[in-house]
């Protein structure tokens, strides 16, 4: 391995201009058959996480104060619809076994839980229907997912767009009244209650200066074809200017209120992770050759700084997505968001399982995809 | 003799820096986190906040559910008395007629409380867990403790056969089934031929053969289970098994973005301020159990751990006497940070109307009450109590950064 090692070093001196730092970890022989063993473990140690998620969503559902029977037919409801309504949801079956069936030597009774049953329905995407409004979950999660998605990939955008550029500019610059002036503003981002960004949007932009709507996510009368069932997208494959502006101007209000902690925190992660960078030997090299140093910034440091950044970036996207749910409150976005928020209030058990369960499965597999693209940029992870 | 001693006042500035006076570790760390400008605001807007907090508290008397006066709804700042407000309301007053300058003030004691419960929950459960992870996976673990360890592996999964079979006494016998497991793991440790056979047949027969008094299926069901813990008790468990199992109940928390475990939380428990704390304080948990393990792992490697183990110190003492005031710096940034962090969270709970009840004043939940008047122009029952929120974090958050480059200088960049 020594040996490889050094030829794909003289390699890479030989085009100068390429000079790329070990850290990069040339010198693995199969770097593939050690990634896909990565994956593959990776991949075994999800499977536990998805099972305590479900078994922990069950169990807050279930442990909440109040009986969804007498929530789904009110106060006034007469004991035997009660009961008849707990057989037909399985309320009346054990959380987790059954231990009575068992004594009776009944081994499928045994099995017969609210817990496997609700596992057991899962696999095939049932879960359940609203309690107050009888529609199927899944239907309503179909139906709202985009609306939350569309916000938060803008808001994820807006956060990268800005935030990676300050970071590099204020590490380039350290130390200047640019950098005091862009990392306080990241740290006053960071400290940023985001409902009160938002509402405080709504005053200016809404009320006092009634430039943007002050929720909702497209105006009554704009109609859009469904494609992606984003609609931005949309209504540009659909060439549709002016129902563009009108979905961009509802949504930039909620995505810039999403965007400014992961940005203010993204801001300053590619900061320190820059400087970091450009204080290792092969940045002065490449500066004492006399590259421009725009090259030395984006071509040498950025490729190497940008580890830790991709991680973090990944990281904001759980936390995105409970920012969602009140960031989607203050601007009724239609989203899973508000949706959960919502069925909290109502007491709607599957509402909540559902919306609760899809966030947390959303926040388990991009942290899954996010630890699977830093093994491939850095090899030195799948060592572990 | 006392001529060398003493010093000339005019001499100070030439004293050799060799020999200045004695500063302790953190003596230098107060110095430099003075020295720092944002360090400096960051104690300012802290103890300016934690000041007022207390003494509105104690000195200020408040009785949020007498505080009501129509006549005064919804009026804007005024500076001075006027014919149509006679007294003086410099953040305005809110839909009931309240001083809002008071309820901020009044509910800046609900936050401080709110922050400092639920990361003293945080940290002493997971600061707890993490340092005994931590140090149970760099160390090897004496008889004494593998007995424990064994008895309660024995006893936690021996719970399970037991509650089906409603007999507690499968449980008992599985947690002695586990110490005679450690005593065979310490003493006859090379002897491997087939212990894991025998343990598992073991274990097979001391579950079902109580639960045959209730049933064959029930014992054939117990037997299964027991054929299985008792193949794990013949596993030479150690340390590092106790620390992955914490580790990956953490990750399962962790699994769960912030805010949503939270409302989840006190959508179980039901609101109320002290539930906020409670759930805000749960979530944290896994976050100081990964900083403390990791911390301690860090520290476990180090020459002097290795010193006192080598001179038989007992692992309570390597514990409190060198890992913990080793790993104290992290924790207390983290702390610092956290305490924004809960405040941020409590706020946000509030304002979705799940913290404190409504005439208690908690900044959130007045967000939560005055928005809807937004609209008709009441900008400043909503400006006040966000700003509030915003300030103490931002000094909580800056007091954080200062301290650690303070505590750290070589994390400084």
């Amino acid at each position: 391995m020594g040996i490889a090692c050094n030829l794909l070093f003289l390699q890479q001196l030989r085009g100068a201009e390429r000079i790329r730092p070990l850290i990069f970890g040339f010198c693995t022989p199969n770097k593939e058959a050690h990634l896909s063993r990565y994956i593959i473990r990776r991949l075994v140690s999800v499977i536990p996480t998805l099972i305590g998620v479900t078994f922990v969503i069950f169990m807050f559902q279930r442990l909440v104060p109040g009986d969804p029977a007498v929530a789904m037919l009110g106060e006034h409801a007469t004991q035997e619809n009660v009961e008849r309504i707990r057989e037909q949801l399985g309320l009346n079956r054990p959380l987790f076994l059954d231990r009575e069936a068992l004594a009776e030597g009944n081994i499928k009774g045994f099995f017969d839980s609210q817990y496997l049953r609700y596992l057991g329905r899962l696999l095939v995407f049932d879960m359940g229907e609203s309690i107050h409004r009888r529609i199927p979950v899944a239907e309503t999660l179909k139906q709202r997912f985009p609306a939350t998605l569309e916000l938060s990939l803008f808001a994820m955008l807006i956060a990268i767009v800005v935030g990676v550029p300050v970071g590099i500019i204020s590490a380039a610059r350290r130390n200047s009244w640019l950098d005091s002036v862009t990392m306080v503003g990241a740290l006053v981002g960071v400290s940023m209650p985001i409902f009160w960004l938002g509402l405080m949007e709504i005053m200016i932009f809404a009320v006092i200066l009634q430039w943007l709507p002050a929720g909702g996510r497209l105006s009554t009368g704009v109609d859009i074809p469904s494609i992606t069932s984003l609609y931005l997208v949309d209504s540009l494959l659909a060439l549709d200017f002016p129902a563009f502006k009108d979905a961009f101007q509802h949504i930039i209000m909620p995505a810039v209120a999403l965007a400014t902690i992961p940005m203010s925190i993204i801001a300053r992660m590619t900061r320190s992770s820059m400087l970091d960078v450009l204080q290792e030997d092969y940045i002065r090299t490449a500066s004492a050759k006399g590259l421009a140093e725009r090259v030395v910034l984006f071509r040498h440091a950025l490729k190497n700084a940008f580890l830790p950044v991709i991680t973090i970036i990944g990281l904001q996207a759980g936390i995105m997505l409970s920012g969602a749910v009140l960031t989607e409150t203050i601007f009724s976005w239609p989203g899973i968001g508000k949706w959960v928020y919502d069925g909290i209030l109502g007491r709607d058990y599957p509402i909540v399982q559902g919306g609760t369960l899809i966030i947390a499965i959303i926040f388990v597999v991009v942290n899954f995809l996010v630890d699977i693209s830093y093994a491939m940029l850095d090899p030195r992870i799948r060592y572990e | 003799m006392s001529n060398m001693t003493e010093t000339p006042p005019n001499d100070i500035g030439t004293i050799d820096f060799a020999v200045r006076e004695h500063r302790s570790l953190w003596m230098d760390a107060w110095r430099r986190l003075i020295t720092s400008r944002t360090a400096r605001t960051g104690i300012i807007i802290v103890a300016l906040f934690i000041f007022s907090a207390t003494f509105a508290h104690y000195f200020w008397q408040y009785e949020p559910k007498t505080d009501l006066d129509y006549s005064l709804k919804l009026k804007p700042p005024t500076l001075s008395p006027n014919e149509e407000v006679p007294s003086v309301h410099i953040f305005g007053t809110d839909k009931l007629g309240r001083d809002i300058f008071r309820r901020v003030i009044h509910g800046g004691w609900n936050s401080l409380r709110v922050g400092i419960v639920a990361v003293g929950i945080s940290l002493i459960f997971g600061g707890l867990l993490g340092m005994l992870a931590g140090f149970y996976e760099s160390m090897l673990i004496t008889s004494a403790e593998r007995l424990v360890l064994f008895g309660l592996v024995g006893f936690t999964l021996g719970l399970l056969p037991a509650w089906i079979a409603a007999q507690p006494l499968q449980a008992i016998l599985l947690t002695v089934l586990g110490v005679i497991a450690a005593y065979f793991n310490t003493f006859q440790a090379d002897k491997k031929s087939n212990r894991v056979l025998i343990f598992a047949i073991a274990g097979a027969l001391v579950t079902a053969l109580p639960a045959v008094f209730i049933g064959l299926t029930m014992a054939a069901v117990c037997g299964i289970l027991g054929l299985i813990i008792g193949s794990i008790l013949a596993l030479p468990l150690n340390g590092k098994f106790f620390s992955t199992t914490v580790m990956r109940v953490m990750d399962i928390i962790l699994s769960f973005p912030g805010y949503l475990l939270a409302i989840a939380i006190v959508a179980f428990l039901g609101p109320g301020l002290e539930k906020g704390m409670i759930a805000i304080g749960v979530v944290g948990i896994p976050v100081y159990a990964r900083l403390v393990r990791s911390a301690v792992l860090s520290v476990g490697q180090k020459e002097y751990i290795l010193a006192a183990q080598s001179v038989g110190e007992s692992h309570g003492r390597i514990i409190f006497r060198h890992i913990f005031p080793n790993i104290l710096s992290p924790v207390i940034v983290q702390s610092t940070m956290g305490l924004a962090n809960a405040i941020l969270s409590a706020a946000a709970l509030g304002f979705l109307g799940l913290g404190a009840i409504p005439p208690e004043p908690e900044w959130g939940a007045m967000l939560g009450d005055s928005y809807r008047y937004l609209t008709s122009g009441a900008w400043w029952a909503v400006l006040f109590p966000g700003l509030a929120i915003m300030l103490s974090v931002l000094g909580f958050n800056l007091l954080g950064d200062g301290l650690r480059d303070a505590l750290d200088p070589k994390l400084r960049t």
